[in-house]
């Protein structure tokens, strides 16, 4: 639960991030507030201590404990405990190991999936809700619903609309004359089609949120011009809007690229990986490794790999963006 | 002003969902009694209270101006989501009423009760005295003492317990290597389950073996929908690994070989598994995707005609708000192939003590186990959805009269085999590969033999 409250920016976040990469240069504001840190402002420190403690201890101590325990052999189960150093022996183990190549596809697809349908919707409803009328406010404010619902429920609940004999949306798809087989979780080519849309429905809210505040802030001299100079409205959203979105379109994707690449209570509620290893995504073969095997040392280093692996990811985003606005 | 009214609303309403969602996130132990529960008690305990005071007088003579010993000693039980909670929820105010000991349950199911429970032993926070041991367990909680032996309890109060009584392959609940890591709970039989107006219909007489329960399917399975032949477990994971070693059990294959090795990808099992596969298409097209609970519902619900499964359901047939088809179902033994040893399979819950828990705790806990498995309780254990493991109770003809397949019952228990799914440590590594790839051959992923030795080998590198 915790993982997923702080998964959720809240608008705040949101707006202060984007206040950020609007000055355009982040690495030049980092530096910055580093020095000023540690050198002009002592009361800086004073005022930042409790959330750095608070910092370093649900996130940065977990963080090298996991990096050491990867490093051991270790099974939570034995009875004696016993740690037994073994270098990088598990990440090497887990490069051979086939079903984390797998997954690790799987997990790809799952992104892909989601991230792009998520930002086509999520800015196709922020440009449709961004009047400020009425019935948009009502929509709007309906449509964050399933973002508060924890995603454990939202799977289970799909996974009870899905179901081949009992379910809705099978029984609606037969009335209209579709074979629906198995059913959409129990199908080889269905299953991640069918996850992906329980994540689109969820999540596709907060990239409007997201979307929403872009557009909010831009300015509207660009507009007044392109006006004059007799632009259709066609030619001003691409000309336009879309370049000064750019930004919030690099939070969108990072935001969304990470927390989908994390992805594990959608699949344990809806498929459990299944069908076969079709779904098994990296998170959830880790969660087999380290729940249901116990063995700790692999476990964490494998979920270092899925650490580094965003790590990158969200690099090469800022890089790339970074350098198409300059 | 309207926006600003609305904005409080929409916010109050935002706070009210994160709220709800903290206190789901509280431990549910304070709600687990059903506060309905107790103040339904008193009505009945005219039987179970009398009855328990008398197998405890002779011993207990001595102690009577004390009484309740254990008075105010506070356990917590961890039980899983198994029919049988609900006789836990009727008993568990009864035994506080007469020795003082309360107990708090907490519920779980399946996948939850084994993490928790883990989680509890390894940290040694005693955080549950009591917890329902599935039989697959047995044997690594043996190897890693989680529970406590409870051999010398056993020896000490052995003439209270009516050991003789207890079914030779009931003790597979929670023993192993001649030790008892949990005591038996609820047993259950393997037995298939059919619709007795269906088949009459179609003139097919119940199979009797596994061939015929092929062929019944192909022919109960109507082409438009309305019936399928049998209801089976398919879903990923635990569901679908046990199903599939019932069948192995049934038709005289192992999961392991003569030495006691995992030998999954054997040229026998694979031919299970193809039969396995066949058995599916007569299933609803959703079987690939079933857990218990979806297996249930579906025969429950009248769209299948035959139902392998744990006996301990048997009785939620007969009760109008649950299922559609009260008086039409019949149960026989579970079938196994043509030419082979009748063997059945079995399996249920054990009940153990935590070995990290205070002593005292300890004793009152065995109290309560004793009180449980005592042949009087035994009677209104089963009447409120439990499961037997005594020979008297399957015996018992008040009982034989409620429930009038308890033959059938007795029957399997007597060639009863606990040990089809290997009870050994490394079961749950067992289970996780085979949930993997026979769901990987049923839905066309792998081969059957491609499928097998994939468990094999995913078996072998994680046993090491």
């Amino acid at each position: 639960m915790l993982a997923n409250l702080a998964g959720i920016p809240s608008l705040n976040e949101i707006r202060g991030f984007l206040l950020m990469s609007r000055r355009s240069n982040l690495n030049k504001s980092i530096t910055l507030s580093i020095r000023r840190f540690f050198i002009e402002d002592g009361a800086y420190l004073v005022m930042l201590a409790p959330l750095l403690i608070f910092v370093i201890v649900v996130a940065i101590y977990p963080l090298f404990f996991s990096f050491r325990i990867s490093l051991f052999e270790y099974r939570l189960t034995d009875p004696n405990q016993t740690q037994t150093f073994v270098g990088f022996q598990n990440y090497v183990r887990a490069f051979s190991d086939q079903v984390v190549k797998s997954s690790l596809i799987t997990t790809l697809i799952y992104v892909a999936g989601t991230v792009s349908i998520e930002l086509l919707l999520g800015l196709g409803l922020a440009l449709l809700l961004g009047a400020e009328t009425q019935i948009a406010r009502v929509i709007r404010s309906f449509l964050l619903m399933p973002m508060a619902l924890p995603p454990l429920v939202v799977g289970l609940v799909w996974k009870a609309l899905y179901n081949a004999d009992f379910g809705v949306i099978p029984y609606y798809l037969k009335l209209a004359g579709f074979n629906v087989g198995r059913g959409p979780l129990a199908e080889l080519n269905l299953a991640m089609p069918a996850v992906i849309l329980v994540d689109v429905w969820q999540w596709t809210p907060l990239l409007m949120v997201i979307f929403l505040a872009g557009l909010k802030s831009l300015p509207t001299e660009p507009y007044e011009a392109a006006i004059v100079d007799g632009a259709s409205r066609w030619q001003s959203f691409f000309y336009i809007t879309l370049p000064l979105l750019k930004p919030t379109f690099l939070i969108a994707l990072l935001l969304r690229t990470m927390q989908s690449f994390k992805v594990f209570d959608t699949i344990y509620a809806t498929t459990g990986g299944g069908p076969g290893s079709q779904t098994t995504v990296l998170n959830f073969h880790i969660y087999t490794v380290g729940m249901t095997f116990f063995q700790m040392g692999y476990a964490a280093a494998l979920a270092n790999i899925l650490l580094v692996v965003v790590a990158i990811l969200s690099i090469l985003y800022i890089m790339v963006l970074e350098r198409q606005q300059l | 002003m309207r926006t600003k009214i609305f904005r409080t609303i929409s916010m109050l309403i935002l706070l009210a969902v994160m709220f709800v969602s903290l206190l789901g996130c509280a431990p549910a132990a304070t709600e687990a009694p059903k506060p309905a529960e107790p103040t339904k008690a008193p009505e009945q305990p005219a039987q179970p209270t009398k009855a328990p005071e008398q197998p405890a007088q002779p011993t207990k003579a001595p102690e009577q101006p004390a009484a309740k010993p254990f008075e105010g000693v506070e356990l917590t039980l961890a039980s899983m989501t198994d029919q049988y909670v609900t006789a836990f929820r009727y008993l568990i105010p009864i035994f506080k009423e007469q020795t003082g000991i309360s107990i708090t349950l907490d519920e779980l199911g399946y996948v939850d009760l084994y993490q928790k429970l883990t989680a509890d032993f390894v940290g040694k926070t005693a955080q549950y005295d009591l917890m329902t041991v599935d039989i697959v367990w047995s044997g690594e909680y043996a190897k890693n003492q989680y529970t406590l032996p409870l051999d010398d309890f056993m020896a000490r109060d052995k003439d209270q317990l009516q050991l003789d009584d207890i079914m030779p392959v009931s003790w597979t609940l929670g023993e192993w290597e001649g030790k008892h890591w949990a005591y038996p709970l609820a047993g259950y039989a393997n037995v298939l389950n059919y619709r007795k107006d269906v088949l009459e219909e179609a003139g097919i007489k119940p199979p009797a073996t596994q061939e015929e329960l092929l062929e019944a399917a192909k022919k109960l399975t109507k082409p438009d929908g309305s019936m399928y032949g049998i209801a089976l477990l398919g879903a990923k994971g635990p569901a679908v690994a046990q199903d599939y070693m019932a069948w192995v059990q049934q038709h005289g294959g192992s999961i392991l070989d003569k030495d006691g090795k995992v030998a999954i990808n054997t040229p026998q099992n694979v031919e299970i598994l193809k039969f396995f596969g066949e058995l599916f298409k007569y299933a609803p097209p959703g079987a690939t995707d079933y857990w218990w609970d979806q297996r249930e519902t579906a025969f429950r619900d009248g769209q299948v005609a035959m139902m392998e499964g744990w006996s301990i359901a048997r009785a939620g047939y007969e009760n109008p708000e649950i299922s559609k088809i009260v008086g039409k179902v019949d149960i026989t033994v579970a079938p196994v192939s043509e030419g082979m040893e009748p063997k059945y399979g079995f399996g249920g819950w054990g009940i153990g003590i935590n070995a990290a828990s205070d002593p005292k705790k300890q004793e009152a806990a065995w109290e309560f186990i004793k009180w449980l498995t005592s042949p009087e309780i035994q009677k209104e254990w089963i009447r409120h959805d439990g499961a037997p493991i005594r020979r008297s109770t399957l015996e018992d003809p008040e009982l034989n009269k409620e429930y009038p397949w308890f033959p059938v019952l007795l029957k399997s228990f007597e060639k009863g085999d606990g040990d089809y799914r290997p009870r050994i440590p490394e079961y749950s590594i067992i289970q996780d590969a085979l949930g993997t790839y026979v769901n990987a051959y049923l839905v066309g992923q792998e081969t059957a033999e491609s499928a097998l030795e994939k468990a094999q080998a995913q078996v072998e590198a994680n046993m090491k």
